[in-house]
């Protein structure tokens, strides 16, 4: 600890770090798309009011949100070879990896089925009447009006959800796991370094979090195309420079009403 | 100790949340640039790297500047939780900016022409019209940062402080128990968020009644 | 051709339609006036089942429905025969002008795009929008949207298109444009049910009006027996509160 900074170690270690990205976002993507899959099944018996499913998919929406993800994180490692071993299944051999995806796709699928409820929810109902109208069936309605209206309307709610889910990933190395921040630490307590390690590290974080909301601006950028001025939720608060711009609308009118009373 | 964590941060993110909204809003110059700089970087990375970075690097600045300076006083000598209030407060300061500000951004301009109108000041406007009309439609975010920071207060134990999880950590590691310790910590932080819920729908209800107004 | 017999309907306790029995001749153009409440626009979207009846029949061309209950595929076929212009549009905001008026033809009517889009375009030219085909409704004013939902209920070559108050959401400058549209069609022998305030566009255009109140048809008959001659106190009431310049004989 008593080494001083060093500059070049923060490269060096960039560097180093770089070969594990694709653990993180692998981590990343899988959980999200599985979590996708999970979410769908989570919110589809309570917009259709299945009794007892229902309530079933409450709770557990409810715990996967009312409980860190870090605890999750152990509940899972530890408790599901426990469980498995009730039934004769030894899975004490089965990669850390496996966990972690497990632990992030059921954390993702309880908030992403709440995403899917309220977006769903905000599609205005005038949309499907009219729907109804024209003499499409419940399905067809759902599909083609109900659906691609909700998904952009979920854009940067569920870009957020990716966006904590990457820095989240960051507690994976407390089971063990070798990914970029597994791998800074075991850099740190080598050279002795932490330091230079975690400013690499935290770098590497922020590039790809500015990254990957580039990318879901640009999405939704698309999606939006049939609506004038839009502006993206995501814009509001964040990076982009056309944000700052439409922001700064904002900001100027509120600074020149409370100015202007000298 | 979960609760205190927690709360020391929000405390002092509150703080920092608040100064960094109004240096962004007044449009401080170049306080302003700083203040959006900080939040961006904030929320651009985990929070397990600005316990860390505190944790380990605070440390070395601190020895650094006293041996410069020639004080006698040793880092180790600080207690491993102020690093953890002062780190968690640097998170929680970014996101209570963002909350603050779009709550402020969020009042009807109208309210703040009509409180001129009947001759307050800029301070007494914040004040008295702002900031009570941004709390309450903030108040979904203020709790799901609540939340967050309550569940965030568990890395920690990373850095080993005895809360709640490193309390389940540590019976855990002794009985091999992990499971049971664990579900113990998860059904409390679990109790914990539904109270949290249940105060900020109950609040909800009671400040839309008041926004309707006295109309029964 | 449209037959609707003791159709009743309720909203928990409240009855909003006490027993409707309504005959539409193919080719009509029928207005119903009538208070706010007064079940009118609810008598409308029992047609085509957007608001279920309790009980009741309702009968288009060939098909009978009987309202207690309906299959799946008799409410399908029964919208299949109707098509609706709403209050607030409801254009299909992700989808262009063009998309929004060939999505029931190809979906439901299962017509290729191509002649879909032949059809769509030739209808859009009737209602004046033939240079619109790839705005998308946003950036259409209310009046050139209202004029897209005509198009889309015309494209649909429905037995009977609904108009659920057209012109009720538009500005006032923009009214016009839409009923001369409304006009237009009538005048081609479209089977049209009409709920509006329009009291103008009543009295050029229909040649049926039904006056409801408290989810009862009043009163009905030719325009000019309605607003010149009513015969009922609450029709004389409600008319003489809409339209005081207009003079009746009594």
């Amino acid at each position: 600890m008593n080494t001083s900074f060093q500059l070049s170690y923060v490269f060096d270690f960039l560097f180093k770090l770089l070969g594990y990205v694709q653990i993180t976002l692998f981590i990343v993507a899988s959980s999200i798309v599985l979590g996708l899959v999970v979410g769908l099944v989570l919110a589809l018996p309570r917009m259709y009011q299945v009794p007892l499913l229902k309530q079933l998919s409450a709770v557990f929406v409810s715990f996967f949100r009312g409980t860190p993800v870090l605890i999750q994180l152990f509940l899972i490692y530890f408790g599901v070879p426990e469980l498995l071993k009730v039934v004769n299944i030894d899975v004490t051999k089965a990669p850390v990896l496996l966990f972690v995806i497990l632990t992030y796709t059921l954390n993702s699928g309880a908030f992403l089925s709440e995403i899917i409820r309220g977006a769903v929810a905000a599609v205005d109902r005038g949309q499907v009447e009219a729907a109804y109208a024209v003499g499409m069936s419940k399905y067809q309605a759902f599909v083609r009006i109900m659906l691609p209206q909700a998904l952009s309307v979920s854009i940067p709610i569920f870009a957020n959800k990716v966006l904590a889910n990457l820095k989240e990933t960051s507690l994976a190395f407390t089971l063990g796991l070798m990914d970029i921040n597994g791998k800074a630490q075991s850099l740190g307590s080598l050279t002795n370094h932490f330091v230079e390690s975690y400013i690499a590290l935290s770098a590497l974080y922020f590039v790809m979090a500015i990254l990957i909301e580039q990318l879901f601006l640009w999405w939704e950028r698309r999606m939006h195309r049939h609506e004038q001025g839009y502006i993206s939720p995501l814009q509001e608060l964040k990076f982009s420079h056309t944000a700052r711009r439409l922001r700064d609308q904002k900001e100027d009118a509120l600074f020149n009403s409370t100015q202007g009373l000298s | 100790m979960t609760l205190l964590i927690t709360a020391v941060s929000l405390i002092g993110g509150f703080i920092i949340g608040m100064i960094v909204a109004l240096v962004r809003i007044y449009r401080v110059p170049f306080l302003r640039g700083l203040g959006a700089a900080y939040v961006t970087v904030i929320r651009g990375t985990p929070m397990l790297m600005h316990l860390f970075l505190i944790y380990f690097g605070l440390p070395v600045a601190i020895d650094s500047f006293c041996g410069f300076v020639g004080i006698h006083f040793s880092s180790t000598s600080i207690p491993i939780l102020y690093f953890v209030f002062i780190a968690f407060s640097i998170t929680a300061g970014a996101y209570s900016g963002e909350v603050i500000r779009s709550g402020i951004l969020a009042v009807d301009r109208g309210q703040v022409e009509a409180a001129h109108s009947v001759g307050m000041s800029s301070v007494q406007t914040f004040r008295r019209i702002i900031l009570p009309q941004a709390l309450s439609v903030s108040l979904l975010n203020i709790s799901s940062e609540v939340i967050g920071m309550l569940h965030g207060s568990t890395l920690a134990y990373t850095v080993s402080i005895r809360e709640i999880n490193a309390q389940a950590n540590i019976v855990a590691s002794s009985n091999w128990k992990f499971f049971e310790a664990y579900i113990a910590a998860a059904l409390l932080f679990w109790g914990i968020t539904l109270l949290i819920e249940r105060v900020t729908a109950f609040l909800e209800k009671k400040m839309n009644t008041y926004n309707r107004g006295g109309v029964a | 051709m449209i037959t609707i017999q003791s159709l009743t309907k309720s909203f928990g306790k409240q009855e909003v339609l006490k027993s409707i029995d309504l005959q539409v001749q193919k080719g009509e153009v029928v207005v119903i006036l009538g208070p706010s409440g007064s079940g009118k626009t609810t008598l409308l979207r029992c047609l085509n089942f957007l608001e279920r009846p309790d009980g009741g029949k309702v009968s288009i061309g060939d098909l009978q429905v009987n309202c207690k209950k309906p299959s799946k595929q008799e409410i399908y076929d029964l919208r299949k025969k109707t098509a609706m212009v709403f209050q607030h549009y409801n254009l299909f905001k992700h989808k262009t002008v063009l998309e929004n008026v060939m999505e029931g033809l190809v979906i439901v009517q299962k017509q290729s795009k191509l002649k879909a889009r032949e059809k769509s375009v030739q209808v859009l030219e009737k209602v004046g929008l033939a240079e619109k085909l790839n705005a998308y409704p946003s950036q259409l004013s209310g009046g050139q949207q209202q004029r897209v939902g005509i198009a889309r209920a015309l494209a649909l070559e429905p037995e009977v298109i609904l108009f659920d108050e057209p012109t009720s959401a538009l500005d006032p400058e923009l009214v016009g444009e839409v009923l001369s549209v409304i006009r237009k069609i009538a005048k081609e022998g479209i089977t049209m049910i009409v709920v509006t305030h329009e009291m103008n566009f009543a009295m050029d255009v229909s040649n049926h009006v039904i006056f409801m109140d408290g989810g009862v048809i009043v009163e009905e008959g030719t325009p000019t027996e309605i607003f010149r001659t009513p015969k009922e106190e609450r029709t004389r009431q409600f008319l003489k509160r809409i339209t005081p310049e207009l003079t009746y004989d009594i």
